[in-house]
């Protein structure tokens, strides 16, 4: 694959790291840090970034069953993050070939609305369901916005091990 | 999410996930508590001899009002004798560990460390040392969801501490204040009343304080009161509570046949006697 930012072709990815890599942002979505709406959804992050990249390896239904992990995690109704995470995967799915020839700030531009479905999307069920409109939850999009700032990071350090020289001279490191 | 709203057909599911997913949680909550552990390891010398004299003039108050209310409690138990009264229920408690809450921007539980192994049931009230926290709304094995007091549409029956009127307390969503609905505008409260439990549900035991009024507004024209107060119990504070282990109608005295004989009616059909479902029913 081509590295739309420096023009270099990646090396082939790692299923492991793509695997491991899932499996630590749901650690850290599992982290005790409280209920506070501003902390990043961080295995969307991770979702969306290898649906983007490497759509053959995470799919729809990678998404939906670690959208069911996070739904018996956070006591919602079962299915709502599995449905969201779903929706956004296929999102991210259908238009990654748009996105991955964009810089990365554009990239994390173009996001943001498919990170806000997600924050936002408890509050449109609860809606749905009560026929309430919950304002305060409505703080959901600080957390959209600050995901979105991450996707450069996210992006630099998911590339990394794709980016790596295929044969490292130790004599000259760069 | 319908199937999962409508109906409780989805268990299964959420259990396993449950069991699968709890040991990660476990793991994650480690760096949090290791870090805990070390800040506590190093507190300070004189903070401790502080946190020591409190707790020693504490207990020299608590003991000498257990003392009392030994003797009270005895009495009281007499009074409620001679006047024919239900004998007040007593109850297990059981100490939890509020293990983490998590992130969900429409509701406010916790997750604690005891379940339906320990004998946790639905409905049973989580308190911690200084009133009433929440309620366990959904149970596992080995870990229960609690739901607190500012869920949206959580009532919990009170009375006024200082003049026994009776009330309800609503939750009105996370982040807002509670709501006391039902209420008369000539209603007597002030602010800084204390709210207790009233009992009268018979989830909940009575006598045990839930908010603190902190707000009324009233409308003379609609003949109704705003009045907002704050929970008592701080969630964030403390990482222990206590689960009552309270069924009164399990421990309450069953009615015997010689009060049907002298009324000539069963008891259920008597005049101002609520007619509840039967237990097996809901």
């Amino acid at each position: 694959m081509i590295d739309y930012q420096s023009g270099y072709i990646l090396r082939p990815v790692n299923p492991v790291f793509i695997y491991f890599s899932l499996f630590c942002a749901l650690l850290l979505n599992l982290l005790p840090i409280g209920n506070y709406g501003w902390v990043p959804d961080w295995l969307v992050l991770c979702i969306v970034f290898w649906n983007i990249h490497q759509h053959r390896y995470v799919s729809i239904i990678t998404a939906f069953i670690l959208g069911l992990l996070m739904d018996v995690h956070n006591s919602d109704l079962l299915g709502l993050h599995a449905f969201s995470y779903s929706l956004v995967a296929y999102l991210a799915i259908s238009w990654h070939r748009r996105i991955i020839a964009l810089t990365t700030l554009s990239q994390a531009l173009h996001l943001l609305p498919v990170l806000l479905l997600v924050s936002l999307f408890p509050v449109l069920v609860h809606r749905l369901l009560s026929g309430e409109l919950y304002w305060w939850a409505l703080t959901g999009a600080i957390q959209a916005l600050i995901e979105a700032m991450l996707w450069p990071l996210a992006t630099s350090i998911l590339l990394a091990p794709q980016r790596r020289p295929i044969d490292v001279d130790h004599n000259r490191p760069l | 999410m319908l199937i999962d709203f409508r109906f409780k057909t989805l268990d299964p599911i959420r259990n396993n996930t449950n069991w699968i997913l709890r040991p990660l949680e476990y793991l994650m909550m480690v760096p949090r508590n290791t870090y805990e552990a070390t800040s506590e390891y190093f507190t300070t010398r004189s903070k401790l001899a502080q946190e020591n004299h409190a707790m020693k003039t504490r207990q020299a108050e608590l003991s000498l009002l257990a003392n009392q209310s030994e003797f009270l409690t005895v009495e009281n138990q007499n009074l409620r004798e001679l006047m024919a009264l239900q004998k007040q229920v007593a109850f297990k408690t059981l100490p939890v560990e509020i293990l983490f809450n998590p992130p969900n921007p429409i509701s406010q539980r916790i997750v604690i460390n005891r379940g339906s192994n320990d004998g946790l049931k639905l409905g049973n009230p989580i308190a911690n040392d200084s009133g009433i926290l929440g309620q366990v709304v959904r149970l596992y094995e080995r870990s229960a969801e609690v739901s607190l007091l500012e869920d949206r549409d959580f009532a919990v029956p009170v009375q006024v501490a200082r003049n026994g009127l009776r009330a309800a307390v609503f939750g009105a969503g996370r982040g807002n204040p509670l709501e006391l609905r039902y209420l008369p505008v000539a209603s007597d409260l002030e602010v800084g009343d204390i709210l207790l439990t009233s009992g009268i549900d018979g989830v909940y035991p009575p006598g045990f304080a839930v908010a603190i009024i902190s707000k009324i507004e009233r409308n003379a024209d609609k003949n109704s009161s705003n009045v907002f107060c704050v929970p008592v119990a701080a969630v964030n504070r403390y990482r222990q509570a206590l689960a009552f282990l309270y069924d009164p109608q399990f421990d309450a005295k069953a009615p015997t046949i010689n009060d049907k004989s002298s009324t000539g009616a069963p008891l259920t059909n008597a005049p101002g006697r609520r007619q509840t479902r039967a237990r097996g029913m809901q």
